[in-house]
């Protein structure tokens, strides 16, 4: 069994050579919560549909669970809810759940217990009898989670989980993801909301303009040397020749009372316990180090902002 | 196949268009049946006991009366399976609502299969209760005056023609929801219907005029859209008796003075089943 879910070639999809998403090559490891991220308009939805074989490709190739992408095999333990999520308004929750049940193959008996234990998921319990065009938005998107998560699926694609969500509705859909997580399932997760994104996620794909900038760990796609946070008796430490080798950068930040917090850039993110030893071998009295961890959002911003300038630049060399 | 099948019923009953079909068509049964009764009594005290000298006349008047209500039965199906069918795939699309069904683990083919089968066998059932209902009416409100002497070999076969017709339409349809907008489909569906139904009514103008360029008019526009000349083969078949030398299929407006050919018949079935499989097969190449 390979240790990815989803493995990407070259694979783009294209509107008469334009927006879509292109040349993408990622792979999603198994048990991650995946989290591809792009603006609005990027190439996100498109990529995904693509992988459940809504559209077509335009080139390149892809495997879903070990099958190639546009078969049937390809979709069997996937669930899905679309951004864009429409169920027909005139079926109750319970029978839309149970016409997905059937889809999925599962027995009257099976898609019933499955069904109560989805419902329950989502806390729609109560709910399942009304009518979807009663439901509300939320509710709605709530039942769409429902739904994808009916055939019990080793990979579900979540496309904007929580657009129609209150903050209580979104902590339960993050909660309900790093449960399923905790199952071994698999979720790629489409959004936006980078906050939201940063608690869940351990892996992301960053898209820009329908092309894939990088992937991986997030943590380990940090663009800037590790950094503390120090905060020193001012009198005790003085920066300029107090500080070891591996210190590549200081900057005094601010100064209230008698302590001074300076920002220091170290050359490895390992460098910590020798930073402390040396500090306090030298006499400076240490209040308290904090290493700076840079958030999902810095991360985005500076690989698509590292994007921009290479597309600039070769902008800017193909005109000369 | 058959989740597909049944959310399709499921669809065709929860819509208004079918709940409105059904009581205007049982509006229309009615006043079928009270025309009928009281064209049947005014026969009666008309001609009374002379009724076996009027032998003619009898059987062209209740040919025509049936011929009329098998013809308004067979528009307002018509009707039924176009608006019920022509957004069944394309409105799903335009609302993605058919991203959820098909990022299941269901082919392409068996989505449209399953739109065909739910759609069929519903519009089957309707023109099965519509056509008996008619001819219901004829036998038993109309009496000996008004009933069309009739086998059950000839309901058998005019029944089959008649319940064709939506199933030939059905196939049209998905063909149509299948690579375009709800909209133009229907558009694009009622023009072929219109084309069909007026041509018809050319040919039998030609065939009557002895006009080869009608003919060949009513000719192209059944090749084009073969519905009407599954009406033609109905009537034909219920009306015209082997032993009868006066043939009332060919009497008055909803005659058919140029019958369809067996040939016509076979065309229509390959019609059919062409536009399902070209159905199947762009559905299958679309993005959705």
């Amino acid at each position: 069994m390979s240790n990815y879910v989803i493995e990407t070639w070259d694979l783009s999809k294209q509107y008469n050579g334009k927006a879509g998403c292109k040349n993408i090559t990622l792979q999603v490891p198994r048990g991650s919560v995946f989290g591809f991220l792009g603006q609005n308009g990027a190439g996100k939805s498109t990529f995904v549909r693509t992988m459940l074989g809504l559209l077509h490709p335009t080139a390149g190739k892809a495997v879903m669970l070990g099958h190639p992408i546009g078969t049937v095999e390809s979709r069997q333990k996937v669930g899905y809810l679309p951004e864009l999520f429409r169920y027909p308004d005139w079926l109750t929750g319970q029978q839309l759940l149970e016409h997905h049940a059937q889809l999925c193959g599962l027995s009257r008996s099976q898609g019933r217990a499955v069904i109560r234990d989805v419902l329950e998921q989502v806390g729609m319990a109560g709910r399942e009898r009304e009518r979807i065009r009663g439901y509300s938005k939320g509710m709605q998107q709530r039942i769409g989670i429902a739904c994808a998560l009916l055939s019990d699926p080793e990979l579900i694609f979540l496309d904007e989980p929580t657009s129609a969500l209150d903050p209580i509705g979104r902590k339960e859909v993050r909660e309900l993801i790093t449960r399923l997580r905790d199952q071994g399932k698999t979720i790629f997760l489409n959004s936006h909301l980078l906050s939201e994104m940063e608690s869940v996620c351990n892996y992301v794909g960053i898209i820009h303009r329908s092309e894939l900038v990088v992937h991986g760990d997030w943590r380990k796609l940090s663009s800037v040397a590790p950094q503390v946070e120090l905060t020193v008796e001012a009198a005790s430490f003085s920066a300029g020749e107090e500080l070891p080798a591996f210190v590549t950068e200081s900057r005094l930040l601010r100064e209230a009372a008698s302590r001074a917090t300076w920002l220091l850039t170290l050359d490895q993110d390992n460098r910590v316990p020798a930073l402390l030893q040396a500090l306090v071998g030298r006499g400076a009295a240490v209040h308290e180090v904090v290493q700076k961890q840079q958030s999902l959002e810095e991360v985005f911003l500076y690989w698509v902002q590292k994007k921009e300038g290479e597309a600039h630049v070769a902008d800017h060399e193909n005109h000369v | 196949m058959w989740p597909i099948m049944k959310i399709t019923y499921r669809e065709m009953i929860s819509k208004r268009i079918f709940t409105i079909t059904i009581l205007m068509s049982l509006a229309f049964l009615l006043l079928f049946g009270v025309a009928t009764w009281y064209a049947a009594r005014e026969m009666n005290e008309s001609w009374g006991g002379r009724a076996s000298d009027m032998l003619l006349q009898k059987n062209f008047f209740s040919t025509q009366l049936l011929g009329m209500g098998l013809y308004f039965g067979s528009f307002i199906t018509a009707l039924l399976a176009i608006l019920s069918s022509v957004g069944s795939i394309a409105h799903e699309v335009e609302s993605h609502q058919i991203d959820t069904w098909l990022a299941r683990a269901l082919p392409r083919h068996r989505y449209v299969l399953g739109k065909f089968g739910g759609l069929t066998s519903m519009l089957v059932l309707y023109a099965l209760l519509m056509f008996l209902g008619i001819l219901g009416i004829n036998q038993w409100v109309g009496g000996g005056m008004l009933a069309v002497d009739v086998s059950a070999q000839q309901i058998g076969t005019s029944l089959g023609y008649f319940i064709l017709m939506p199933v030939i339409l059905v196939c049209v349809s998905l063909l149509l929801s299948s690579i375009t907008t709800t909209v133009t489909g229907g558009i694009i569906l009622i023009i072929l219907y219109g084309i069909s139904f007026i041509g018809g009514f050319v040919e039998q103008i030609g065939s009557i005029l002895g006009e080869n360029a009608l003919i060949n008019i009513g000719i192209i526009s059944s090749l084009l859209f073969p519905t009407d000349s599954l009406f033609r083969q109905s009537t034909v078949a219920l009306f015209e008796a082997a032993e009868d030398p006066i043939s009332f299929a060919s009497q008055g407006i909803f005659g058919t003075t140029s019958p369809p050919s067996q040939l016509m018949f076979f065309y229509t079935l390959f019609y059919g089943a062409a536009t399902l499989a070209l159905a199947v097969r762009l559905f299958g190449k679309r993005d959705v």
